[in-house]
């Protein structure tokens, strides 16, 4: 509450005709922390980890609802121009793909390597941001092999001091945020079998939720919740067989019919099929404080010939609404029902409220896989509007009375063996889990989205645990335009894309939107882009060092200013396109920049006045 | 016949697939087919007699477990003139039966999955050009499946036959990316051909889509 009235008499003072000055700050003007803030549409409280400041950045998403908005002020469309680089960081251990997103409190950045998994602490009030401690957790080289997609990872969450993620190799960590201590390990599965573990923790009320990873290794899917000061496991919800695995029971209300009945999740199968079915909720959690649930999607279906699981094959590729303390559900949704194309439902459900024919709602908002984006009802698992925000040509459109996909024939891929030209999207889907922003202030959805189509062929997949259960042969070509990616902005209200902005490599980073209203972006190819986010005009672009996956962050550092922070290293499902002319070298290096003018113009040695011999050397 | 060699696979997969796998690989694999001994994976005790420098296969056509033991995956230190693993011989090279097998294998064991329908790489490397992490003579292929490797490539000296392993070499061989044992033996001392531009990648091949 303090916190929010300091916010609130800020963005008094910035509504008086300070905010065009931002830009214009020099070192002996002191600025308090958070001073230069808008919070008057950002998300504050209940829907922010505990502790966490407005120029904090505590979890991947900032918030619980999963918006990537920052409340930040000082950065906008008038100066985002003179951006500069402040300083870099490489983690030097890893060169597979960057999908994290860098973290921001007490005064510390918090960086997670991909596989060997190691975490930094860099401290932020010091020039340069040394490096304050490292924790290397030595997962098993095993995890590397096992692994459909790049040994990822996708992030970490801070908690009450706590630097919480998992390990490539089915262990969920959390270690002391100020010393690197490792404060427990607990083992959640087999990687032997073929299960690793990739997505990014989400933790609410002392329970750390946490999902598996192997749709195309035939896990079956889980979703578990630890205890945050012992890890230990409370309970697991499984996305496939009977209700007492998916901790489905009476207060289990799915909006469609044909998701109401006993034991779904295995009689929409063969005999036993389930148990290699995926539903991997390897992407992203979000959490309603206000209704105290959870959202996570399911991955494809496993394997991915279709002809080895006739049936609707219940709940892969789809979301689930949980209940945050005992992980009931409540209700849930199959985006692509017996699913042929490896459309996964993981993507990130941005909650969010939205005037939709002339009444505000409170939705969540999927951009899936499958190329429609998805509003949905989050109190009742009703489709309020699912339109496709990119080029997509396996179904005509979502029927409105049952919320299935319309499918075209000649898309289909059964029966296996033969070849189906051109599906669009490809397997990595018009969107994959790279997240995608949500402003209050225009909102819109700040969407990265991909533009490949693929020649797919079923093959007969066999279960022999720690190879693959896959079953498809395919090749993947760009689609029309010839742009591998685009980013636009979406009004997911009216189902709408209201701009665009074509890339030629493919858009996998996630996105950012501020209080400036600027959008942040990152393409294969390493351009990191700032853009106005009402009109799509590009303000600012820097060509990083490899390819970017990861998404962009902002924080307020100990000086008062605005930064920005983003993670290159190319890897993951970008490799689809490795083939592409120009296609970067993979890379470790993390970018922060602020506004030029916060840069001393004579770099600080620790804190020590600079000899004046060195007074005359500018910054870049 | 069909009996052993199903429960050879049988024991370390008792899934229902592979009992319709082990159906599949009688009737290509097992057929015939007496030499069933297990090598390393039954313990070192059913090992033939070891000879220095063995001069090719044993009596029943394939390599001595012997003689595949002491191909390294390393360097040799000191060894000027290492001819040891040159005289370990792809029992099925160029056996066009042999290699149909093996094609099948390939696809049936799941290779196929991880190093692509192609060989062009996946989650696993690319078998087709002339980067080997573990070396890329039809030897150090032979082990790399029969033993595994650390990053995730299954051992597969239990649940397939050396026979069955060596047809699977056979195939990969057809592809081009195996190398002669010589050549195998150069790049193992630093020398590497000419034509190899992925050395020191040991990224390679990770390009599947998630």
């Amino acid at each position: 509450m303090k916190i929010t009235a300091i916010i609130a008499i800020s963005f008094v003072l910035l509504a008086c005709g300070n905010r065009e000055d931002a830009g214009r700050v020099t070192a002996d003007e002191p600025r308090p922390r958070d001073a230069r803030v808008n919070n008057v549409e950002a998300l504050s409280g209940s829907w922010l980890p505990p502790g966490a400041g407005a120029g904090d950045w505590a979890m991947p998403s900032r918030d619980y609802a999963g918006t990537r908005y920052s409340p930040l002020t000082e950065i906008t469309t008038a100066n985002a121009g003179q951006m500069q680089l402040a300083w870099t960081f490489q983690d030097g251990q890893s060169s597979y793909g960057h999908e994290m997103t860098p973290l921001v409190a007490d005064s510390t950045m918090y960086i997670v390597s991909p596989f060997p998994d190691r975490a930094f602490a860099l401290d932020l009030t010091k020039p340069g941001a040394p490096l304050k401690w490292s924790y290397s957790p030595n997962p098993s080289p095993i995890a590397i092999g096992k692994a459909c997609c790049d040994a990822v990872l996708r992030g970490a969450a801070l908690y009450k001091k706590k630097l919480i993620y998992n390990l490539l190799d089915d262990h969920t960590v959390a270690v002391d945020a100020k010393t690197g201590k490792e404060l427990w390990r607990t083992k959640l599965g087999n990687v032997e079998d073929g299960a690793t573990m990739t997505m990014a923790p989400l933790v609410v009320d002392g329970r750390v939720y946490v999902g598996n990873s192997g749709g195309e290794m035939g896990v079956a899917g889980w979703f578990a919740a630890l205890d945050v000061n012992s890890g230990k496991e409370l309970w697991r919800a499984y996305s496939v067989g009977p209700d007492s695995l998916a901790r489905i029971g009476a207060d289990f209300h799915p909006f469609y019919s044909w998701m109401r009945g006993k034991d779904l999740g295995a009689t929409t199968w063969p005999t036993n099929a389930w148990k290699r079915g995926a539903g991997a909720p390897w992407g992203w959690v979000t959490y309603d404080p206000d209704r105290h649930s959870i959202y996570y999607g399911t991955s494809n279906t496993g394997p991915w010939n279709e002809a080895q699981r006739p049936g609707l094959n219940l709940w892969t590729s789809g979301v689930f609404a949980r209940r945050a303390s005992d992980g009931m559900a409540q209700w849930a949704f199959v985006f692509t029902p017996h699913n042929e194309w490896d459309y996964d439902g993981v993507n990130e459900n941005i909650l969010a409220d939205l005037p939709i024919n002339g009444v505000v709602r409170k939705v969540m908002v999927q951009f899936n896989r499958n190329g429609f984006a998805y509003t949905i009802d989050r109190a009742t698992g009703e489709v309020l509007q699912a339109k496709p925000f990119g080029h997509e040509n396996w179904a005509s459109g979502i029927d409105s009375v049952t919320g299935m996909p319309h499918v075209i024939p000649a898309k289909e891929t059964v029966p296996p063996g033969r070849w189906v030209r051109d599906i669009c999207p490809a397997d990595v889907g018009v969107k994959d889990f790279e997240p995608s922003a949500y402003s209050p202030r225009t909102r819109l959805f700040y969407v990265t989205t991909q533009n490949i189509c693929m020649d797919y062929k079923g093959r007969e997949a066999s279960y022999i645990a720690g190879t693959p259960y896959w079953g498809a042969q395919m090749t993947r070509h760009v689609g029309p335009g010839g742009n591998y990616g685009e980013f636009i902005a979406f009004d997911a209200a009216t189902g709408r894309k209201v701009w665009g902005i074509p890339e030629p490599f493919m858009t996998y980073s996630g996105a950012m939107v501020t209080a400036g209203d600027v959008a942040f972006y990152g393409t294969v190819d390493g351009w990191f882009r700032a853009v106005n986010a009402r009109t799509g005009e590009i303000l600012w672009s820097r060509k990083l060092g490899s390819g970017i996956i990861s998404a962009p962050m902002s924080y307020i550092a100990p000086d008062g200013h605005q930064y920005v922070a983003i993670a290159t290293g190319v890897g993951g499902g970008a490799m689809t396109t490795s083939s592409q002319k120009g296609f970067p070298p993979r890379g470790d290096t993390y970018y922060v920049f602020t506004l030029g003018a916060n840069i001393p113009s004579t770099p600080a040695r620790g804190g020590a006045t600079p000899p004046a011999s060195s007074a005359t050397g500018a910054m870049p | 016949m069909i009996d052993s060699c199903c429960r050879i696979i049988m024991r370390r997969n008792s899934v229902a697939f592979l009992i319709s796998a082990c159906v599949a690989l009688a009737a290509t694999a097992c057929s015939g087919d007496s030499q069933l001994d297990r090598g390393a994976g039954a313990g070192s005790a059913t090992l033939p007699a070891q000879d220095a420098h063995p001069s090719g296969p044993d009596s029943s056509g394939l390599p001595a477990e012997g003689a595949l033991s002491r191909v390294p995956i390393g360097d040799l230190a000191g060894a000027n003139d290492n001819t040891l693993e040159t005289t370990v011989k792809s029992p099925y090279a160029g056996n066009a039966a042999a290699i149909a097998e093996g094609h099948e294998l390939f696809e049936k064991m799941n290779c196929a999955a991880c190093h692509g329908y192609g060989m062009k790489g996946g989650m696993g490397p690319d078998l087709t050009d002339s980067y080997w992490r573990y070396g890329g003579a039809p030897a150090d292929i032979y082990k790399s499946i029969f033993e595994g490797r650390p990053q995730g490539m299954p051992s597969w000296g239990r649940a397939l036959t050396p026979t069955l392993i060596w047809k699977i070499v056979a195939y990969i061989e057809t592809k081009g990316g195996a190398v002669s044992a010589v050549a195998a033996d150069r790049e193992r001392q630093g020398d590497e051909s000419e034509s190899d531009t992925t050395a020191g990648s040991t990224m390679k091949g990770r390009n599947s889509a998630p």
